[in-house]
């Protein structure tokens, strides 16, 4: 491939050309209500970009070739994450050292936020009393009551946490506790301890887009919460449906990562 | 006068199952809620005695009404091997997906949501799921998937779920009963009281068994206070076994 | 049909699938970007599995002996919506498998596209794999 193509490709799949950032309204309408009158966000639906997958702070293209692609932290201005420096070193360790330790490439669960911005999409559903989201991606599922039940005691650790909504005026607000200490926010080792507290904040802007932040407190691990965002855009093709991803099932690639990256065998 | 009035007593007390449904905002009976059954189905489909981890029981199969499963002659041999090696060969020994109906069975809860476009039921067991279409779409062909494909609609107050593309791998119970690749399934979820709701499935495998088959076994519902369904994410805890780190 | 334009919109495929790079550097980590290989052989098996399928096939090699080659591709949902089934290749089909060796010296590739006896070319690879951007340079 020449040089430049090559560049165009890297431009293309680092996101920044399909609109990573919270999207100005588009063609599309405004977005509809149920009969309650709350948005009605149900369908489906992927991240804009899917480059916080790789790293969600600013990255070039890195020793395995994966794509460049720009930070989706919007709060530090700097756009990186204020790691505390023992979490700051622990991090440069597992990204230098330690990248198949990435939960995912295990099969587990991703976390919160990891799981919205993970590859494939997802699908909203809106039954009385609940958001609840389908994940593409091994077949995960949020459950968010928005009855303002309790979340469970802090003894119970969950991969994907326990979630519990609420509307403000067309903002959906999710608060995510529970969450295990085993998931990482992308391959890149960014990672969090088990006190770590996502509230997330969903709000439709048109009947195709919705826009995404979640901010992100850690005291073991941060100086400081930080908070991420980027836009969900519906997914119009028609007669779409999310399939099954049975990942542990069929997982045959760790056998083969050598032994010179620190691999597992 | 008197057997008008009879008559229509009777179908007063006919209908007084549907007269206690609850439905919907869209009219349709609410199979809402976190259901688990509590039988030793997942041990064995047949009446079985006891053994290691699983309690005796009795048959959830009602047809044929001896309550055995109608294996071909080569299949009744496969699964007798299957019962000799479960401990080892038991796919869900591996944390694979449970398939269906196994998942509904299983001593794990699970979460029926419901929208006019959608039966959405999410299983705590390896965090499962199944998005079954009530607008009358057809199955995926030529593929298949260890949940398999299921699309459904209302019979009155049932649901009736056609589930197709089922994977080989599965079993059905912890026995050894197995299918093939071409076994094809219809669900029927009633809901017979506020807090229980009858499940029914007809079994058909033309490679495997001489005959469809069936069975039947009522779900309840979760009551306790602030109930709701966690996580339990297997191979996780079968890598960490595997590692000899502590839990 | 330019190359910087099939180039384009293969990348716009790519991204649209929503197939961006997934199992983690699976490909830098297990292939060799530069040990690209072409395998004639016939179809074993293919194992449609998550997070990406293998497709088996005997290769004879120079000496007459047959290897079994695992292909790696993309995973099942990504190869269906991109038109392939699970009976588009039959056990003894004759192949033609092009990609990119494993780095570990084992009969391992990563598949990026699959011709098979009437000339049908079938895209195979997975998102992170160099052909998610070249496939269309035909």
């Amino acid at each position: 491939m020449t040089r430049s193509a090559c560049a165009l490709v890297l431009f293309l799949t680092s996101g920044v050309a399909f609109g990573q950032a919270p999207a100005t309204p588009a063609k599309a309408g405004p977005f509809k209500r149920l009969p309650d009158g709350k948005p009605d966000l149900q369908g489906i639906w992927a991240a804009g970009t899917f480059s916080p997958a790789d790293d969600v702070e600013d990255h070039p293209v890195d020793r395995f070739q994966i794509r460049a692609g720009k930070s989706i932290i919007i709060d530090p201005p700097g756009g990186k994450i204020p790691y505390q420096q023992w979490a700051l070193d622990k991090k440069k360790d597992l990204f230098e050292h330690h990248m198949y330790e990435d939960p995912e490439a295990h099969c587990t669960l991703s976390g919160v936020p990891r799981q919205m911005y993970a590859p494939f999409g997802f699908q909203i559903f809106q039954p009385a009393g609940y958001v609840v989201i389908f994940f593409e991606a091994f077949h995960a599922f949020r459950i968010i009551p928005l009855n303002g039940g309790p979340h469970p005691p802090e003894s119970i650790k969950m991969f994907e946490g326990d979630s519990r909504g609420r509307w403000e005026g067309d903002t959906l607000v999710v608060d995510v506790t529970n969450q295990n200490d085993k998931t990482w926010f992308d391959m890149a080792g960014n990672f969090h301890s088990d006190q770590i507290h996502v509230v997330e904040r969903l709000t439709p802007v048109d009947a195709d887009t919705i826009n995404y932040q979640a901010t992100i407190t850690d005291p073991k691990v941060y100086t400081r919460p930080w908070t991420i965002g980027f836009a969900i855009n519906r997914n119009k093709r028609p007669g779409y449906e999310l399939m099954e991803f049975a990942c542990v099932e069929g997982e045959q690639d760790l056998q083969h990562y050598t032994a010179g990256e620190g691999a597992k065998k | 006068m008197m057997r008008l009035g009879a008559q229509f007593l009777i179908a007063v007390l006919l209908s007084g199952a549907a007269l206690a449904q609850t439905r919907t905002a869209d009219g349709k009976p609410d199979l809402q809620g976190i259901w688990q059954a509590r039988n030793t189905a997942a041990g064995d489909l047949e009446d079985h005695g006891a053994s290691q981890g699983i309690p005796a029981g009795r048959r959830v199969i009602v047809d044929p009404p001896d309550g055995k499963i109608p294996y071909q002659p080569w299949a009744a041999a496969k699964r007798k091997e299957n019962y000799n090696h479960r401990a080892i060969a038991d796919p869900l020994g591996k944390c694979f997906l449970a398939g269906v109906p196994r998942i509904t069975y299983l001593p794990f809860p699970f979460q029926i949501f419901q929208t006019p476009q959608f039966i959405a039921i999410a299983y705590e067991y390896d965090h499962a799921t199944r998005t079954i279409a009530l607008n009358g779409s057809k199955h995926l062909e030529d593929i298949d998937f260890w949940m398999g494909d299921s699309r459904g609609h209302w019979e009155g107050n049932t649901l009736v779920v056609e589930v197709a593309d089922l994977n080989e791998q599965t079993w059905l119970d912890l026995a050894g009963d197995f299918h093939s690749d071409s076994m094809k399934l219809v669900e029927r979820y009633t809901r017979t009281g506020p807090d229980t709701l009858q499940y029914e499935v007809t079994i058909e495998d033309p490679k495997v068994f001489t005959r469809p088959w069936k069975i039947s076994m009522p779900l309840y519902r979760h009551t306790e206070k602030d109930f709701q369904i966690y996580e339990y994410e297997c191979h996780d805890y079968l890598e960490e076994a595997r590692k000899g780190a502590p839990k | 049909m330019s190359k910087r334009t099939s180039i384009l919109l293969l990348a716009a495929f790519a991204l649209w699938r929503g197939a961006p790079a997934w199992a983690h550097h699976s490909f830098a980590a297990e292939y060799d970007a530069n040990k690209p290989i072409t395998l004639k052989g016939t179809v074993v098996k293919m194992d449609w599995v998550n997070p990406h399928s293998w497709l088996h096939i005997a290769v004879k090699d120079k000496d007459g002996k047959t290897v079994e080659w695992n292909c790696e591709t993309a995973p099942p949902n990504i190869l269906y919506r991109g038109g392939w089934r699970k009976t588009s290749l039959k056990e003894g089909d004759e192949v033609t498998v092009e990609g990119f060796q494993a780095k570990d010296n084992s009969a391992t590739m990563s598949a990026q596209n699959v011709t098979t006896a009437d000339g049908k070319r079938m895209f195979a690879g997975s998102a992170e794999s160099p052909g998610a951007s070249k496939n269309g340079d035909k």
